[in-house]
């Protein structure tokens, strides 16, 4: 039973877990809602599958995750594995922790019930035990009683037998009443001694246990005859007995209360009537003379009776004579039952085989009270419900057919509401068998027990089902973040795929710019050719001429920008490599503001660079940090600051630069302010990404893509700086870059001393922008220069007559005053003009100051062409100054034109060109006048001319990124480099030229001859000079090429439209070129080039040759020197002649000997004569590795294939001027 | 025929050489290379270009011929001919080389041999064009004009 209940109790634990299993289940379906597979192993794991309806929902729903995830369908699978691993982890949980329940409770339960179930067991048999050998006892002693009372009866009747009279009856009844007392007084347990004589005389003793009283009883003796009652015979039996029991209702008894100990009659004798009060044994009851039992009630007692009966017989043993009846209560049964009952609980009871009540442990009447009689009881009436219950389940479960030994055992009797052990013992006595019945509650023995089992298991299955919740939310948690993390890792996936893609779309983007711009120069390399060509036809009338050159100019402009795509594409991909190139900071803001110049008058703003302190490069070198330039902060519009920022060099007008230096390294600043719409101050750090503008509204406004910044910032930090916004005060937007640059090592510090004072200069600024005139005249005031500034044709006529009328008719003061009302400034300038000796006059007149829209503009022309004796005009003139009005001016034999801006740099020629002019004015007229010197000179002013053109067609190209890589313009165009620096050479070309012919008005005409030139953007001297000066001190460093320039000057004129082959024909004039080159195209070539300059070749075919021809020619060296010296002129005498070349040109691919080899050979052969030869490469690599290869081996300079001719021209003349100065 | 014409036609013909690729700037510095002490000048340095090449390619379709290709020989060959035929300007050619060069690297001869018959036809081509264009010149110079200079200054 108890294994029963115990396996349904582990199964409904079993079960529960199940359950709470599910629901755990259930939760994790709706955290991962990924389930089919977790599902079914759930169907299969658990006993219940989930109901079908949310098997469908769940289904759906993992139909929808399944759509929502399926792009991330391969991460499906590892979602999967995190579910079953899931699962498996919280199936075994439930399992170990279901196992360790019911071990648990079946080894706490199973051995106690066990240990108590045998102990139980033996408690009842042995409590069932005690009353049933109580009860043998009693039937023992009552057994011997009797047959003791029986011998002595017999023993007595014998001695007695046969009594003659009266007297002796009474003294064998007097005897007989002395032996039966000592036996019951000497058993105080028997209730009763009867003795039944034949003749019907009764003897008794009979004792009331409950009272203690003791009495005897006796018939009357007078009714009893001796002959009446001797009947021997055995059918006489019958009729004794009847008479024995029914015939002595006459007769009289008498009752004797006896002293319970001594057996003194202590009271009367009372009459009763018969077996009143006790049974009295008969003759009935021993029909066959043997001893019978049986249980009798009485009216006294309310227990039953045991009584016993024997038949005392005569000596022959044939007749009986008496009967001796013992009767014993079975109280003291009933009486140990209680008190056993009452240690233990429970109830007993005997009952007879049918089923009557001997004793019970309660106090239960064991009798029913009938009016006639006492009876006894059944078990089942009895009166007590407990031993009634069990009586009746007893009957119930076996009927009357007990189990054959009788025993009954059973442990789980539901009697009411309680269950009982119920045992039964059957007691086989042969008159009387009796059955015992033990009834116990089972609470008594295993209460305890089932409680405490019950508790036990309570508090496991909670215990159990508390650690499999949080063992579950343990895993899910556990496995959560893992899940997690397999997200983030997918997602990182995903993301690592787009972002690869993002970056091939990015190249391939970059890539078919830089091939669509690719594919562009090619057209426009032939555009270019046809437009050359074009100019190149003498038949074009001006106009026609300048529209090509604009379209020439513009075209070159789009190469320029074509070429700078492709340099965009590569800072994109990140290729751009930075290269260090010396510049002149000054020179670069000069160019810029050439370049920005129309661009600004087109959205008519000035453009100003004021450089107050000089050359800005001192600036930067001086040793103070931060020393600001100072330079005044122009309002400019914003589209012009983005113009600004999109060509990427930050210096201009508006900004405002400061230099630190620290070490070799100079820190430039770059401010760019404006006053523009500004830019919100969360976005200062986007603006800088790609496609990133303040505002949207902004493209609509000013257009841009945003990308401007980016790569202005790319740019930056590649140079080493930072670019930031910074707060600003007021409208617009202050951006702060900075620039770290390395100053060159060898920095041979150039001031210049400008000192104009000696000169006495006046200058007249007739210029239209106040700004720039303001700056300009006071940087000539600082240096010494006079100045007077108009600013309209009216201010420069009333100017102009103060100064002259004033002064040239007579000096007096008084007219002037009278006449024309000046300002106190003008008045005390004049006076102090008024007090220099010989003063020479520079007007600068703004070309704007014209009335250009009417005629009215030669009228003026004229009237300033009076005071040109007196003074030196120099014109402003705007790019869009029509050509018309530059012959004009040109005509009147002004000849000092320069393009606006106006800049230092500029100025500072210009007033350098007066002085020397006037300077040569005193000697002109003891000089002969050349014609060609004309040539020189138109070649001069329109030099200046083009110099400014050129950086117009820079201008046009805003987002010009060669510009952009700040410290090296040099590299990337090799053409605007040597135009930045010839400027300067080019006023000294025109010095010396004037040195030798000095000035002349009459071949001014000869402008289309000039105008011829406009190509000739580095004429040879200049180009060297180019070389040379690479530093700033080109204005000190000319002497030696004057002969060069000179012969240069004498060409010219001859060359025609040739002219920048045939500039350069001479200038390399007695120079010994070795040409090593195996290819006789190539050789050919480059022998005709260098010939057409006037060097002698030489050329071999491979490197062995070369070796050979320059020893061998070491050897006759000295003997040809005298001729060589002839050739050579001044050049020689100054040169220490010890190599038969003065130069090598090498190809590197030769058989025999390659250029490597044989320069490495020349090299070593020269090792000690402290000869160096300069050697140049020829390769058809035009990879920088070849480069540094040909200048690892010993060469000097490189030059690629096919031969620019210029390029040679200038490495040829640089690496032989090296050796000469 | 006019000499004006002829000469128009001159320069139409060799704005065509330059349009069309055949021809680029070195051919227009050979041009201004010649002058009264060269007057045959350009002629004489193409003719050996044509001497040249024709070894050249005689020596590559041999080299390329042979069992095992000396890749080292071709490389260097075509090397010549690419710097012989940048010198006088003809681009064409040189730009078949550069990737005669690149097949060369690689070794492949397969490559290669397409690679040459390239080269060659671009070599007949631009020889064709040149003789056409020389054709013209004595021409004009037999009818007593004089050649137009042309300037592409690139």
């Amino acid at each position: 039973m108890a294994e029963d209940r115990y396996e349904t109790c582990s199964e409904g634990s079993a079960c529960s877990q199940m359950g709470s299993n599910n629901k755990c289940k259930h939760v994790f379906d709706r955290l991962c809602g990924f389930a089919p597979s977790w599902n079914w192993n759930t169907t299969t794991t658990t006993t219940l599958p989930p109901p079908p309806s949310g098997r469908r929902i769940f289904h759906r729903d993992v139909e929808k995750e399944a759509f929502q995830y399926a792009s991330s369908s391969h991460c499906l699978s590892s979602y999967y594995s995190v579910f079953v691993v899931r699962l498996a982890i919280m199936v075994m949980l439930a399992i170990l922790i279901g196992l360790l329940t019911i071990l648990t409770w079946h080894f706490t339960k199973i051995y106690t019930t066990k240990s108590l179930k045998t102990l139980a067991y033996d408690l009842r048999y042995e409590l069932l035990q005690r009353p049933i050998l109580r009860m043998w006892n009693i039937l023992n002693s009552t057994a011997e009683i009797t047959t003791a009372q029986v011998k002595l009866s017999q023993y007595v009747i014998r001695r007695y037998s046969n009594p003659v009279n009266q007297a002796e009856q009474v003294e064998l009844y007097e005897a007989m009443r002395a032996i039966t007392w000592a036996l019951f007084s000497s058993k105080k347990a028997l209730n009763s001694i009867t003795i039944n004589y034949k003749n019907g005389f009764v003897q008794a003793f009979h004792r009331d246990l409950k009272d203690n009283n003791t009495s005897y009883i006796y018939s009357d003796l007078s009714n009893y005859s001796m002959v009446a009652n001797e009947m021997n015979s055995f059918s006489a039996h019958q009729a004794w007995n009847d008479k024995a029991i029914h015939g002595n209702k006459s007769a009289i008894w008498y009752r004797e209360p006896l002293d319970p100990v001594t057996g003194d009659k202590i009271g009367k004798a009372m009459k009763i009537a018969p077996e009143d009060l006790i049974n009295i044994a008969g003759l009935s009851q021993v029909p066959d003379g043997v001893a019978s039992w049986h249980v009798a009630v009485s009216k006294f007692t309310d227990s039953p009776l045991l009584s016993a009966a024997l038949p005392v017989w005569d000596s022959s043993n044939k007749s009986i004579m008496a009967v001796v009846g013992v009767t014993t209560a079975l109280y003291s049964v009933g009486q140990l039952m209680k008190e056993l009952v009452e240690m233990h609980s429970g109830h007993m009871y005997l009952t007879s085989q049918e089923g009557y009540l001997l004793a019970t442990s309660t106090n239960a009447p064991l009798l029913t009270n009938s009016t006639k009689h006492p009876t006894l009881k059944m078990a089942v009436d009895c009166e007590n419900e407990v031993i009634k219950l069990g009586a009746e389940w007893l009957q119930r479960a076996y009927g009357n057919h007990s189990p054959p030994s009788h025993e009954v055992h059973v442990e789980n009797a539901k009697l009411g509401h309680q269950q009982y052990y119920i045992d039964s013992f059957f007691l086989n006595l042969k008159r009387l068998p009796l059955v015992g019945v033990i009834i116990i509650p089972r609470k008594y023995i295993m209460g305890q027990v089932d409680e405490r089992a019950f508790k036990t298991l309570v508090i496991l299955i909670s215990a159990s089902l508390c650690i499999l919740v949080i063992g579950c939310v343990c895993i899910l948690i556990l496995t959560n973040g893992v899940s997690k993390e397999m997200k983030l890792r997918a997602a990182l996936i995903s993301q690592l795929e787009a972002r690869r893609k993002a970056e091939a779309s990015s190249n391939y983007k970059s890539q078919f710019l830089a091939n669509m711009s690719h594919e562009l120069r090619t057209p426009m390399a032939a555009v270019i050719g046809l437009l050359d060509i074009l100019i190149s036809d003498d038949c074009l009338t001006n106009e026609q001429y300048s529209t090509v050159t604009q379209i020439r100019k513009c075209s070159t402009a789009l190469l320029r920008l074509l070429n700078n795509i492709l340099d965009l594409s590569k800072v994109e991909s990140g290729k751009l490599v930075l290269e260090d190139a010396e510049f002149d900071l000054g020179r670069e803001l000069e160019g810029l503001v050439d370049m920005f110049s129309v661009q600004c008058i087109n959205h008519n703003v000035e453009t100003v660079l004021d450089l107050s302190a000089g050359h800005i490069i001192l600036r930067g070198w001086c040793e103070y940090p931060n020393s600001c330039n100072g330079s005044p902060i122009f309002p400019l519009e914003q589209k012009k600051s983005r113009c600004i920022q999109k060509a990427r060099e930050k210096q201009n007008a508006n900004n405002e630069k400061r230099t630190t230096k620290r070490d070799n390294k100079v820190i430039l600043w770059f401010e760019v302010d404006d006053t523009g719409c500004g830019i919100d101050p969360s976005k200062w750090d986007s603006v800088f990404e790609s496609f990133e503008q303040a505002d949207p509204s902004t493209t609509r406004l000013h257009g841009g893509t945003g990308l401007g910044l980016c790569i202005v910032r790319n740019l930056v930090n590649k140079m080493g700086g930072d670019i930031k916004v910074v707060k600003k005060e007021g409208q617009g937007t202050l951006m702060r870059l900075c620039l770290v640059l390395s100053t060159p090592t060898d920095v041979t510090e150039q001031h210049y001393a400008l000192d104009f004072t000696d000169n006495s200069l006046v200058v007249l600024l007739a210029l239209h922008g106040n700004m720039s005139r303001l700056i300009t005249s006071k940087w000539l005031q600082k240096n010494g220069v006079c100045t007077i500034e108009a600013s309209e044709w009216n201010g420069l006529t009333q100017v102009l007559r103060e100064l002259f009328h004033a002064r040239s008719p007579v000096h007096n003061n008084n007219n002037f005053d009278a006449h024309y009302p000046v300002t106190e400034g003008l008045k005390s300038k004049l006076l102090s003009i008024q007090d220099m000796k010989k003063p020479v006059f520079v007007i600068v007149v703004d070309i704007g100051l014209l009335d250009l829209s009417t005629d009215i503009w030669k009228e003026q022309l004229n009237f300033l062409h009076r005071y040109f004796g007196r003074a030196r005009f120099v014109w402003m003139l705007n790019h869009d100054t029509s050509n018309n009005i530059k012959m004009e001016i040109r005509r009147k034999g002004n000849v000092l034109m320069v393009n606006k801006p106006l800049y230092k740099a500029k100025m500072v020629h210009i007033l350098e060109a007066v002085i020397k002019e006037r300077n040569l004015e005193l000697q002109k007229r003891n000089n002969m006048i050349g014609p060609r010197t004309t040539t020189k000179e138109g070649e001069l002013h329109e030099f200046l001319e083009i110099d400014s053109t050129h950086f117009d067609a820079g201008s046009s190209d805003d987002s010009d990124t060669s510009e952009t890589v700040g410290s090296n313009p040099v590299s990337v165009d090799g053409d605007k480099q040597i135009e930045l620096v010839a400027r300067s050479p080019a006023s000294s070309t025109y010095k010396i030229n004037n040195c030798l012919v000095g000035l002349t008005n009459e071949h001014l005409e000869d402008t289309n001859n000039a105008r011829k030139e406009e190509s000739c953007q580095s004429s040879p001297s200049s180009s060297k000079h180019a070389i040379e000066e690479s530093d700033p001190k080109s204005l000190s460093t000319k002497e030696p090429s004057q002969g060069g320039d000179s012969e240069c000057g004498e060409t010219h004129r001859a060359a025609g439209p040739n002219n920048n082959v045939v500039n350069g024909k001479n200038s390399l004039e007695g120079l010994r070129i070795l040409l090593a080159e195996d290819t006789p195209v190539l050789q050919r070539v480059a022998t005709i080039m260098l010939e057409k300059m006037g060097a002698s070749v030489v050329a071999v075919g491979d490197g062995q040759q070369a070796v050979d021809a320059l020893h061998c020619k070491l050897g006759v060296d000295d003997c040809r020197r005298d001729s060589l010296q002839k050739e050579r002129n001044m050049r020689s005498q100054t040169e220490i002649l010890t190599s038969p070349y003065d130069l090598i040109l090498m190809d590197c691919q030769m058989p025999k000997m390659d250029g490597y080899e044989a320069t490495k050979a020349i090299r070593k052969s020269e090792v000690g004569t402290g000869l160096h030869i300069p050697i140049v490469a020829l390769t058809a690599h035009a990879m920088s590795c070849d480069e540094a290869k040909c200048l690892e081996v010993g060469m000097d300079a490189y030059l690629t294939k096919p031969i620019d001719f210029k390029q040679m021209v200038s490495t040829i003349l640089s690496l032989t001027k090296r050796k000469t100065s | 025929m006019d000499v004006g014409q002829m000469q128009r036609q001159w320069l139409d013909y060799t704005r065509s050489l330059f349009i069309e690729g055949f021809l680029d700037n070195q051919f227009l510095q050979l041009q201004q290379l010649q002058d009264e002490n060269n007057p045959e000048f350009v002629v004489e340095v193409v003719s050996l270009f044509f001497d040249d090449s024709e070894r050249l390619l005689k020596d590559l379709n041999f080299a390329l011929d042979q069992q095992g290709v000396d890749f080292k020989k071709v490389d260097a060959h075509v090397h010549q001919l690419k710097g012989s035929s940048s010198s006088i300007g003809a681009q064409r050619v040189k730009n078949a080389c550069i990737a005669f060069r690149n097949f060369c690297e690689e070794q492949n001869v397969e490559a290669c041999l397409r690679c040459l018959q390239q080269v060659k036809q671009e070599y007949c081509l631009v020889k064709n064009k040149l003789e056409t264009l020389f054709r013209l010149e004595q021409q004009i110079v037999a009818a007593g004009g004089s050649i137009p200079m042309m300037e592409l200054g690139f």
